[in-house]
C-alpha cells in the first residue's frame, strides 16, 4: 500500500537547517499494523505527516497504491486523504463547537454522503464505539477516553484503508488506553491498515512490526507477528 | 454544510460574546450610517426625474461675458420657446415659465375669502412637457385661454373647499406688478395634483403668461429675459452640436451691446448640479452628495476594519478548527465558504439592528437634513439593503476567510499560530487607519463648527438683530401711510425698505462710469436699491455725506457708494461727483462704509447703492426684548391695511442664517458622523485590547511573579496603543489641513487654521484610546497571576 524510497524532509529557519527525515525507505503492506517508535524529535510525526497527506516531502519517493504522490498539489491530496485516510491525535482534535455526533458525521458530508446515509453510518459507528449515549454531548463535556472513542469513530466512518495514529493513547490512562489499543486491534483485524507513532512499549506491541527511527532514519525493524 | 456553517457560526457568537457584541455594535453602527446617507443620496437623486420626458428635458442658459468675467443667467425672452422649436429640428416642443424676478404676486378673492399662494406664469404647453398631474380638466387644453386659472388641490381646497367643483369658478386675482397693481378675473380651468417634494418647481397656480407681457412691455420682447425657457430635445440629439449651433441665437434676435452664448444643460441635472463660475458648472449640492458617500464609505470601511482585526488576531481560535477541518479532507474553498457565510450572518444580524436604529432616528435625520424621508421597504429601498449586506459581508468576511483558510494543517495541528510579519504590521495598520480618519474628522468638526460661529457672529458692517422683515401687502394704496403708522409704535426704532434679496445680495447693475474712466469701458457693480430709512434700519454708518433723506427729497438718480467702490473709483472728494449711467447722471450724496452685501461666501466687493422711493421689502427696527407687544401692533396695523390677509413676517438674523443652512447642516452631519467614527474606531481598539491583555496573560503573570507593578503592567500594554494613536494623528494633522483649508476656500471670510484644532483633536482621540485601552489593561495588570500561568 506504501512505498517509501529515500525520503527526505528539511525544516528551515534564517539560521539553520535541520533535517527531519533522512533518506527513509521502508514500505507497508495492505492490511499490516505497523508501530512507529523512536525518541522525540527523530522525525516519526514528519513522517506521519507526508504519509498522511498534509505536508510535502522534500525529496525521494512516497508511492500510494501504487501511485506517486509526493508532487501532488493540495487539491489531489485533499480528495486521495479524505477517501483513504482516517486520523487519529494524541490531543483527539475534536471540533469544541459540534456535537459528538456533528463531529463523527464532518467527514462524510465532505465526502458528499447523502444525509439519511450519514445518519445510518454515524449511529452505526457510535454504537460500534459505544459512545451513541453521548451523541448529543459537545467534547469538553466528555472524558479523555471517551473523546478519544469519538475521534477514532470520526477516522473510521468513512471507511479508510488506512488509519494514522499519532500516540493515541498519550493522553490516556492505562484502563482508557487499552480500550482505544482493543478498537485498532478490531478495526486491523477488519482488515483497514493502521500505522501509529507511539512512545508506548506496551502499545508497540499490539502491532505486528515495529519500526525505530532516530534522527531521521530508521535503525532498526522488528517483526512481532 | 450551509446548516452546518450556521450551526458553528451561532455557537462561536454564543462562545466569543464579548466579539460578538463589538462587531454587532461596530457593523450596526457602520451600516445605520451608509443606510441613512443612502436614504439621503437616493431622495437627492431623484430630484426632477419624475418627469415623463426627463431624459429629453433641458433649461435654456446664457453666459454673458463683461470685464473679463463670464456670467451664467438663467433668464430668456419668452419668444424663445416658438421659435426655437420652428427653427431647429431637434427640438420637440419647448415651454417657459417666468424668470424669478417676474414670479406673480397676488390675492386670490372668492367671496369673501382671501388666499394668497405661490404661483407662476406659464405658456399654455406647460403641462405637456411638465409631468404635474393634472387632475381635473385636459392638460393640453388648460391654458388656452389668456383668463384661464389651473391651481393646485390643496390651494382649491382652500378656496373652495373641495377640488371636485373647482372647474369653470370665477375668481378676482388682485395682483401685484412692478410699477403697481392690477386686477383681473380669472376662470378655474384645471386643478393640478400639489408637485412633490422631490420637484425643484414648488406653485399652488398657474397663469397665462400673456397676463404677464401685457403688463409689461419688456415681458414680450427679446430683450426682456423675463422667462425661463425649457426645451424637449429629440431623443438622439447630440448636445454639445445642439450648443454650438444655438450659441449665438439670442444675438441674432436682438441688437444690443450685450453678447450672450446660449447653451442647454438638462433640467434633473440642475438640481445637484447648479452654479457656474466664468461661464463652467462648478460645485453644488453634488459636492454634499460626493461628500456624505465618502463618509458614508469610510465609515463602513472603519466598522469592517473592527471586524478584520478582531478575527484575524483571534485567528488562534481557530486554529484548530481549520487544522481538523483541512485533515478530514474539507478544501479551502469549502472554509472560504463558511467563514464568509459566519461574516455574512454577523452583517445580516448587524442591518437587523441598524434598520432599527434607522427607524428610531429616522425623524431626528429628517430634521436636520430638511427632508421627509420614509423607511418602506419599497423596491429601492430593498436593493440598498441587500447590496449593503453584500458589500458589507465582502469587505470584513473575505480577508479573514481567505486568511483562516491558508493556514496548514500540519502547523495548526501542532498549535501554533500562523505568523506572518506583513499581517502584524496590516493589523496596526488598520488601527492606524481607523484613528487616522477620527482625527481627520474631529478636526474637521472643529473647523466646520469654528467657521459656522464665525459666519453667524462675524461684523457685517450692519446689524441684522432685531430687525423685522415682511413684503407690503398687494392692495396697499399708500405704503407711505403704513410706513408712517409703524414708526409711531413706541418700541420701533426705525422703519425703511429695500427692493431685491438684500441678504442674498443678487442685485447687480451694469454701464457704469466714473469721472477719470475711460467711457467706452462699462463696468458692472453690485447694486443694491433702498429706499428712505434702510440705512440707518441696518445701522450702517455713513462716513462722508449724507444717507438718502425726505428733506432732500431724493430721486432715481441719487446714489451711496461703499468705501471699496470708492478706493475702487479713486475720486478725491467724491460727493456731488457725477457717475454716468447710459445717458443718465447719478449723483454721488454719501459713501457708506463697507458692509457684506450678500453672504459671507463673496468677498467684499465696490458696491453702488440705488435709491428708490418705493420698495416691497420692509424693514423694521425694533427694541430689543419688546417683539411680542411690537409685532401684536405691527399686525394690528398691517391687517387694517390689508382686511384678511395674513401678516407674514421673519427676524432678519434668523433669515441671514437661511443663507448658511448648507453650512449648518453638513456641521450637524459631520458632528453626528465623527462621533459615530471615533465609537466604532474605539470599540476596535477595546476589542483588540481584551484580545492582547488574553493573549499575554502569561507574560504579565510572569512580569507580575518577578516584581512589576501594576502602573508598569498598565504602561506597557498602553503604550503599544498609544503609539498607534499618536503615529495616527501625525499622518491625520496634514490630510485634515489641506481638507480644511480647501473647505474654507469657499468663503470670502474665514477662519484661521490655528494649531489648537489639531492639537485637540489628537488629544481627545488619545484620551478616549486610552480610557478604553486603559480599563482593559488594568483588568489584566491585577487578574492573579497564578491563575494566568495555571491556564497555560
Amino acid at each position: 500500500m506504501i512505498q517509501i524510497t529515500d525520503l527526505e524532509k528539511f525544516y528551515k529557519t534564517e539560521e539553520v537547517q535541520t533535517i527531519a527525515l533522512n533518506k527513509l525507505s521502508f514500505e507497508v503492506k495492505n492490511g499490516e499494523f505497523v508501530a512507529i517508535m523512536g525518541p522525540s524529535g527523530c522525525g516519526k510525526s514528519t513522517l506521519l505527516n507526508i504519509i498522511g497527506l498534509l505536508d510535502d516531502p522534500d525529496g525521494g519517493s512516497f508511492q500510494f497504491n501504487g501511485e506517486e504522490v509526493s508532487n501532488y498539489n493540495e487539491r489531489k491530496r485533499s480528495e486521495l486523504r479524505k477517501h483513504n485516510v482516517g486520523f487519529v491525535f494524541q490531543s483527539f482534535n475534536l471540533i469544541d463547537e459540534l456535537t459528538v455526533f456533528e463531529n463523527v458525521e464532518l467527514p462524510l458530508i465532505y465526502t458528499g454522503v447523502k444525509p439519511a446515509e450519514r445518519k445510518k453510518r454515524v449511529e452505526e459507528v457510535l454504537e460500534k464505539m459505544q459512545i451513541m449515549h453521548r451523541r448529543n454531548h459537545f467534547p469538553q463535556q466528555l472524558s479523555g477516553g471517551q473523546q478519544q472513542r469519538v475521534a477514532v469513530a470520526r477516522a473510521v466512518v468513512n471507511n479508510p484503508k488506512l488509519i494514522l495514529a499519532d500516540e493515541p493513547t498519550g493522553n490516556l490512562d492505562s484502563t482508557n488506553g487499552n480500550e482505544v489499543m482493543d478498537l485498532l486491534i478490531d478495526l486491523n483485524e477488519a482488515g483497514t491498515t493502521i500505522i501509529m507513532v507511539t512512545h508506548s512499549e506496551h502499545d508497540a506491541k499490539y502491532s505486528h512490526r515495529i519500526i525505530r527511527m532516530l534522527d531521521g532514519q530508521k535503525v532498526t525493524e522488528n517483526i512481532l507477528v | 454544510m450551509f446548516k452546518y456553517n450556521l450551526k458553528i457560526a451561532f455557537r462561536n457568537f454564543k462562545k466569543y460574546k464579548s466579539s460578538f457584541v463589538i462587531n454587532i455594535i461596530g457593523l450596526s453602527a457602520g451600516i445605520a450610517c451608509v443606510l441613512f446617507i443612502s436614504l439621503w443620496v437616493h431622495d437627492e437623486m431623484r430630484v426632477d426625474k419624475f418627469h415623463e420626458k426627463e431624459k429629453q428635458l433641458y433649461q435654456v442658459l446664457s453666459n454673458m461675458t463683461l470685464n473679463d468675467e463670464t456670467k451664467t443667467f438663467v433668464g430668456s425672452p419668452f419668444l424663445l420657446a416658438d421659435d426655437i422649436t420652428k427653427e431647429f429640428p431637434e427640438v420637440e416642443a419647448a415651454t417657459a415659465i417666468n424668470a424669478d424676478f417676474a414670479t406673480p404676486e397676488g390675492v386670490f378673492t372668492h367671496g369673501d375669502n382671501n388666499q394668497t399662494a405661490k404661483g407662476l406664469f406659464a405658456l399654455p404647453n406647460f403641462f405637456e412637457v411638465f409631468s404635474f398631474d393634472v387632475l381635473v380638466g385636459d392638460q393640453n387644453q388648460v391654458l388656452q385661454n389668456k383668463y384661464n386659472l389651473v391651481i393646485s388641490e390643496e390651494l382649491a381646497k382652500r378656496l373652495f373647499k373641495t377640488k371636485e367643483n373647482a372647474i369653470g369658478k370665477t375668481l378676482n386675482w388682485n395682483y401685484k406688478w412692478t410699477d403697481g397693481n392690477g386686477e383681473e378675473t380669472l376662470v378655474v380651468s384645471g386643478v393640478f395634483k400639489t408637485p412633490p417634494a422631490h420637484s425643484t418647481m414648488k406653485f399652488d397656480y398657474v397663469v397665462h403668461s400673456e397676463l404677464l407681457i401685457d403688463s409689461d412691455r419688456w415681458a414680450g420682447d427679446w430683450s426682456g429675459h423675463y422667462a425661463k425657457s425649457y426645451l424637449v430635445l429629440k431623443e438622439d440629439t447630440n448636445i454639445s452640436n445642439f450648443n454650438q449651433k444655438i450659441a449665438n441665437y439670442l444675438n441674432t434676435k436682438r441688437d444690443g451691446k450685450f453678447k450672450f452664448t446660449s447653451f442647454v444643460q438638462k433640467f434633473s441635472d440642475r438640481y445637484l448640479n447648479l452654479p457656474y463660475e466664468n461661464g463652467v458648472q462648478v460645485g453644488g449640492r453634488i459636492v454634499y452628495v460626493r461628500l456624505f458617500i465618502s463618509i458614508a464609505l469610510i465609515t463602513l470601511l472603519i466598522a469592517c476594519i473592527n471586524f478584520i482585526n478582531l478575527t484575524t488576531a483571534q485567528a488562534s481560535r481557530k486554529m484548530k478548527e481549520v487544522g481538523v477541518k483541512k485533515t478530514l479532507g474539507a478544501s479551502r474553498r469549502s472554509l472560504v465558504y463558511q467563514y464568509m457565510s459566519e461574516a455574512l450572518i454577523l452583517v445580516i444580524l448587524s442591518t437587523g439592528v441598524a434598520l432599527l436604529l434607522v427607524f428610531l432616528f429616522l425623524p431626528k435625520f429628517n430634521a436636520i437634513t430638511d427632508k421627509n424621508i420614509l423607511l418602506n421597504f419599497g423596491s429601492n429601498q430593498l436593493f440598498i439593503i441587500t447590496l449593503i449586506i453584500i458589500v458589507t459581508g465582502f469587505l470584513a468576511g473575505s480577508y479573514p476567510a481567505f486568511r483562516l483558510s491558508s493556514f496548514k494543517p500540519v502547523t495548526t495541528l501542532k498549535g501554533e499560530t500562523p505568523k506572518t510579519v506583513w499581517e502584524f504590521f496590516l493589523r496596526k495598520g488598520l488601527v492606524v487607519f481607523q484613528f487616522t480618519i477620527s482625527i481627520v474628522f474631529i478636526i474637521s468638526i472643529l473647523v466646520v463648527n469654528k467657521q459656522v460661529k464665525y459666519m453667524q457672529t462675524k461684523n457685517l458692517g450692519y446689524n441684522k438683530e432685531n430687525v423685522i422683515q415682511f413684503e407690503i401687502g398687494s392692495n396697499i394704496e399708500n405704503p407711505e401711510t403704513l410706513l408712517n403708522e409703524l414708526k409711531n409704535i413706541t418700541t420701533v426704532q426705525s422703519v425703511g425698505f429695500t427692493n431685491g434679496e438684500f441678504l442674498e445680495g443678487t442685485d447687480n447693475n451694469g454701464g457704469w462710469i466714473w469721472p477719470g474712466k475711460d467711457s467706452e469701458d462699462y463696468r458692472s457693480f453690485q447694486a443694491p436699491r433702498m429706499g428712505y430709512g434702510a440705512i440707518e434700519t441696518l445701522g450702517m454708518n455713513i462716513i462722508a455725506g449724507r444717507s438718502f433723506s425726505k428733506e432732500f427729497n431724493d430721486n432715481y438718480n441719487k446714489i451711496i457708494l461703499n468705501e471699496s467702490a470708492l478706493k475702487l473709483m479713486s475720486l478725491e472728494n467724491p460727493i456731488g461727483q457725477m457717475l454716468k449711467k447710459g445717458e443718465a447722471q447719478q449723483e454721488i450724496i454719501g459713501i457708506v462704509e463697507d458692509f457684506q452685501y450678500g453672504s459671507l461666501h463673496k468677498k467684499i466687493e465696490p458696491l453702488v447703492i440705488r435709491f428708490r422711493s418705493y420698495g416691497n421689502n420692509i424693514l423694521v427696527k425694533i427694541a430689543p426684548g419688546t417683539e411680542r407687544e411690537t409685532l401684536s401692533k405691527m399686525e394690528s396695523i398691517y391687517t387694517k391695511f390689508n382686511p384678511g390677509y395674513p401678516f407674514d413676517y421673519s427676524f432678519m438674523d434668523s433669515n441671514y442664517n437661511k443663507l448658511y443652512a448648507a453650512e449648518i447642516k453638513v456641521a450637524n452631519l459631520s458632528d453626528f458622523f465623527a462621533i459615530l467614527a471615533i465609537i466604532i474606531s474605539s470599540l476596535g481598539l477595546f476589542g483588540l485590547a481584551t484580545f492582547t491583555a488574553e493573549r499575554r496573560a502569561k507574560e504579565i503573570g510572569i512580569r507580575k511573579i518577578l516584581g512589576s507593578s501594576v502602573l508598569g503592567i498598565v504602561k506597557m500594554l498602553s503604550s503599544e496603543f498609544a503609539k498607534m494613536v499618536g503615529f495616527a494623528a501625525l499622518i491625520a494633522f496634514p490630510i485634515g489641513y489641506w481638507l480644511c483649508s480647501k473647505w474654507l476656500d469657499n468663503f470670502g471670510y474665514a477662519i484661521e487654521l490655528k494649531w489648537w484644532f489639531f492639537g485637540l483633536a489628537g488629544c481627545i482621540t488619545m484620551l478616549v484610546a486610552m480610557i478604553t485601552v486603559g480599563l482593559q489593561c488594568y483588568r489584566a495588570a491585577t487578574a492573579n497571576p497564578i491563575h494566568a500561568i495555571k491556564t497555560e
